[in-house]
C-alpha cells in the first residue's frame, strides 16, 4: 500500500541547556507513490531532522510543529504505538553507515527473518524464502549461503546492498535513503546507484533520497528540495534544479562542486562566510549574510516562497516568476 | 649512522624518490608467531612502488579503500617500516630512525580527521607551536608565533586559546595545515585533505593549501579518493589497486586518456553532477578483492570490463608508455576518447546482460 506524503509547514526545535536551537522551519514537502525525492544539503542544514521526523525517530527534546500528512493521517498526532506500527511496516529507512545498520552477534538471515515480524501471516520457511529472493534482487549472488554469514564477513558495499534489502522486505510505502552511498566506494557509489534505478522500476512507493553530493542527486532523483540553515530554500524537477537554479544558494553550491569544471581550475569556486546560528536565526532570509545579491528587505524581512512554474519554487526576495 | 650521501643530479634532481618500496603486514597474533616455527609469509599491502617527486610539484595519489594509499604515505614518512625498497629524500636515502627524524624535520604530515589528529587537552597556540618544541627550535615568544601561523592559514588571532572541540571541521582543518606548515617544510603529504568536509569549505581548504604552496614552494603529495577535487589541484597522479602503481602520468593527460583500464572505470564511476548525462551502467561491477588473496596474473582481471586469457596468469610489468606515463597493463587503452568510451560500455553491458 502507498500514498502520497506531504509535509506542511513543519519546524522542529530541539530544547537544550543553550536555548531552543530551530534546527527546521517552516518546511513544505511533497512526494507521491512512484517519485524519487532528493534531498540535498550541507552539514547542518537540517536534512537529517527532516528524515527523522519523517520517520518519527526525533529524540524526546524534540518539538514539532506543523503537520506530515502520509496516506491522508497525520504522522505527528499519533501515539507512539500506532507510530511503531507504521514504521516497521509503512516507512523504512536505509542508513548512512552500512558497518552498523546490523546486530554483530546475529546472522543476515535471522536479522532479516526479525525485520518481517508484522507478517503474522508468513511461517518462518517462507520468511527465509522472500529473503533469498530479495537478496538476489539486489545482486547478492549465493543468496542461500549470505543468509548464514554474520555481517563483518560481508564487505561495505554488500552490506548496503543488504540493507536495501531489509528495508524492502517489509514491502514500505516510504523509503528513506539517508546518504546511502556516501561510506562506499566510488566503484561501489556507481552500482549502488544502479541497484536503486532498477529497483525503482518495480517498486511504486515513494523514495526519498537525503545526500550532500550532488552527482548522487542528479543520478537518481526525480524532484529535488535544495536545504539550507533549516529551511528548504529551493524545490523543483531535477532538470530545473541542476539547470536553471533560481535561488543565490542553489547557484552557489552548483558552482562549488569540482565535478562540473572539466578543466584545471587555479582557484576553487567557495562560498564565504559561515552557517547562521540556529539558536538565533538572522531575521530576514537565512541566507542574506553570505549571499552576493542581497539587497534591502533580505535583512529584515523573512522571504515567502516564490512559485516559479506549477513545482519549481524558491525562497528568495529576488527572484520573480 | 650518517645519512649516505648520493650522487647529486642537476637542478632537476626529484625532491622525493620512492623505489621498490614494499610493506608487509605479518598475520597472525603475536602468540601463534611464537609458537610456529614457519611463520606465515607476509601479506603485501604496498608492493613495489616505485615513485618521485619534483620540488614544487603537487602529486595525487588516487585509490579505492584498501589500495594501501596511506600506508605508502605513512611509510615515506618513517611511520611504518617498509619491509624493502628504499626512499631517497633531498639525495639522500632514509633509511635508520634517526634519518627519518631528520628527514621529517623538513617534511610534515596532514592527518586524515582533522580533529583527532589534535590533542583534545592542549589549545590551539600549543598546538601549532608543538613541531617547534619537539625539534628543539629557539622560540623566543611561542603565543607571537602561533599568532603568526594562525594569520598564515586566516584564522583569527584570538584561535590561539581555543580547543580543538571549539572549532568547526574546515577550522580544524586549517589548524592542522598550519602545524604541518610551521616548520616549512620541503613536502607536505596531506592524507585525505579534504574528508567529511562541505564542497563550499572544500575548495577553501585547497585554495589555502595552493597559495601556501606558491608562498613557501614546498612539493606536496595529497592522497584522497576524490578524483573530481584532485583534478583542479595536482599536476601529476598516481592511481593504486591492491598496494601496486596502475598508472602514473600528468593528471590532465590521464583524465582525457586513461591508459589503464581501472583509471577509466574510476573516471567513468564518478557520479556527474548533471541529470541529463546520467550513466547507464555501472563502469564496473564487483569489489576490490582483499590483499590476502590477491588474484594471480594481473590483479584487476577479476574486475577488468576488457579481460583477456593473459591476464589471468601473466602479470603484467609496470612499463613506460610515453611522455612521463607508466601503466600497468598488457592492452593499455590507446584507442582515441570515444572509442575507448564505446569499448567500455559495450564490454559493461555484455557482462550486465
Amino acid at each position: 500500500m502507498s500514498g502520497s506524503l506531504a509535509a506542511s509547514g513543519l519546524s522542529v526545535r530541539y530544547e537544550t541547556p543553550h536555548g531552543s536551537v530551530q534546527a527546521l522551519r517552516h518546511v513544505d514537502i511533497e512526494a507521491h507513490p512512484g517519485e524519487v525525492i532528493g534531498i540535498v544539503g550541507e552539514s547542518g542544514c537540517g536534512k537529517s531532522t527532516l528524515v527523522t521526523a519523517l520517520a518519527n525517530l526525533l529524540p524526546a527534546n524534540a518539538c514539532i510543529d506543523g503537520s506530515i500528512r502520509y496516506n491522508g493521517v497525520d504522522l505527528t498526532k499519533l501515539d507512539a504505538h500506532r507510530q511503531r506500527l507504521l514504521r516497521g511496516d509503512e516507512i523504512a529507512l536505509v542508513g548512512q553507515d552500512p558497518m552498523t545498520a546490523f546486530n554483530p552477534v546475529l546472522t543476515i538471515g535471522d536479522q532479516l527473518v526479525d525485520f518481517q515480524h508484522h507478517r503474522k501471516d508468513l511461517s518462518r520457511a517462507q520468511k527465509r524464502a522472500r529473503i533469498a529472493a530479495m537478496l538476489g534482487r539486489v545482486g547478492i549472488a549465493d543468496a542461500e549461503r549470505r543468509m548464514q554469514s554474520y555481517p563483518h564477513e560481508l564487505s561495505g558495499g554488500m552490506r548496503q546492498r543488504v540493507a536495501i534489502a531489509a528495508a524492502l522486505l517489509t514491502d514500505p510505502g516510504l523509503l528513506i535513503a539517508d546518504e546511502p552511498t556516501t561510506a562506499l566506494d566510488v566503484t561501489m557509489e556507481a552500482q549502488i546507484i544502479h541497484l536503486l534505478r532498477e529497483l525503482r522500476r518495480e517498486y511504486n512507493g515513494i523514495i526519498i533520497v537525503v545526500s550532500h553530493h550532488l552527482g548522487v542527486i542528479a543520478e537518481l532523483c526525480d524532484r529535488v528540495y535544495v536545504m539550507y540553515a533549516g529551511e528548504v530554500v529551493e524545490g523543483g524537477e531535477v532538470d530545473a534544479i541542476f539547470h536553471d537554479p533560481r535561488h543565490p544558494y542553489t547557484q552557489a553550491l552548483l558552482a562549488c562542486d569540482p565535478a562540473r569544471f572539466h578543466d584545471r581550475l587555479d582557484r576553487l569556486p567557495t562560498i564565504p562566510g559561515s552557517l547562521p546560528s540556529l539558536t538565533q536565526p538572522p531575521p530576514g532570509c537565512v541566507y542574506a549574510p553570505r549571499c552576493d545579491r542581497a539587497f534591502a528587505p533580505c535583512g529584515s524581512i523573512a522571504p515567502p516562497l516564490t512559485r516559479l512554474t506549477a513545482c519549481h519554487a524558491a525562497r528568495c526576495h529576488a527572484v520573480t516568476p | 649512522m650518517p645519512c649516505r650521501p648520493l650522487p647529486r643530479g642537476d637542478a632537476m634532481s626529484p625532491l622525493l624518490a620512492v623505489e621498490d618500496l614494499s610493506v608487509s603486514f605479518v598475520r597472525g597474533s603475536l602468540l601463534d608467531r611464537l609458537i610456529n616455527p614457519f611463520p606465515l609469509p607476509g601479506f603485501n599491502v604496498v608492493d613495489g612502488v616505485t615513485l618521485s617527486l619534483m620540488p614544487a610539484e603537487t602529486l595525487g595519489l588516487v585509490g579505492e579503500s584498501g589500495s594501501g594509499k596511506t600506508t605508502l604515505a605513512r611509510t615515506i614518512l618513517g611511520l611504518i617500516r617498509a619491509a624493502a625498497g628504499r626512499i631517497v629524500f633531498e639525495g639522500r636515502e632514509v633509511a635508520t630512525p634517526s634519518d627519518f627524524r631528520a628527514m621529517r624535520r623538513r617534511s610534515a604530515m596532514m592527518f586524515q580527521d582533522p580533529v583527532a589528529s589534535l590533542s583534545p587537552r592542549l589549545r590551539v597556540g600549543t598546538l601549532l607551536t608543538e613541531p617547534q618544541v619537539i625539534q628543539g627550535l629557539p622560540m623566543p615568544d611561542r603565543r607571537a608565533a602561533a599568532k603568526a601561523l594562525l594569520a598564515l592559514v586566516g584564522l583569527p588571532a584570538s584561535f590561539v586559546d581555543r580547543f580543538p572541540h571549539e572549532l568547526s571541521g574546515g577550522q580544524a582543518r586549517r589548524v592542522g595545515v598550519a602545524r604541518a606548515l610551521a616548520m616549512k617544510p620541503h613536502l607536505l603529504l596531506a592524507d585525505e585533505p579534504t574528508a567529511g568536509l562541505d564542497v563550499s569549505v572544500q575548495g577553501d581548504v585547497l585554495n589555502l593549501i595552493g597559495e601556501l604552496k606558491r608562498e613557501l614552494g614546498f612539493a606536496a603529495m595529497i592522497v584522497t579518493h576524490n578524483l573530481a577535487m584532485i583534478r583542479h589541484v595536482s599536476d601529476r597522479l598516481a592511481i593504486m589497486y591492491l598496494g601496486r602503481l596502475v598508472e602514473t602520468g600528468p593528471t590532465q593527460e590521464v583524465f582525457s586518456a586513461p591508459l589503464h583500464p581501472y583509471t577509466a572505470t574510476l573516471i567513468r564511476s564518478e557520479p556527474f553532477p548533471d541529470p541529463r548525462r546520467r550513466s547507464h551502467n555501472p563502469a564496473v561491477t564487483g569489489e576490490i578483492p582483499s590483499v590476502f588473496r590477491r588474484p594471480a596474473g594481473c590483479e584487476f582481471h577479476t574486475r577488468c570490463p576488457l579481460v583477456q586469457s593473459r591476464c589471468k596468469t601473466e602479470a603484467p610489468v609496470y612499463r613506460p608508455m610515453g611522455a612521463g606515463r607508466m601503466v600497468r597493463c598488457h592492452f593499455p587503452l590507446q584507442t582515441g576518447g570515444q572509442e575507448r568510451e564505446a569499448v567500455l560500455r559495450a564490454s559493461a553491458n555484455q557482462r550486465g546482460n
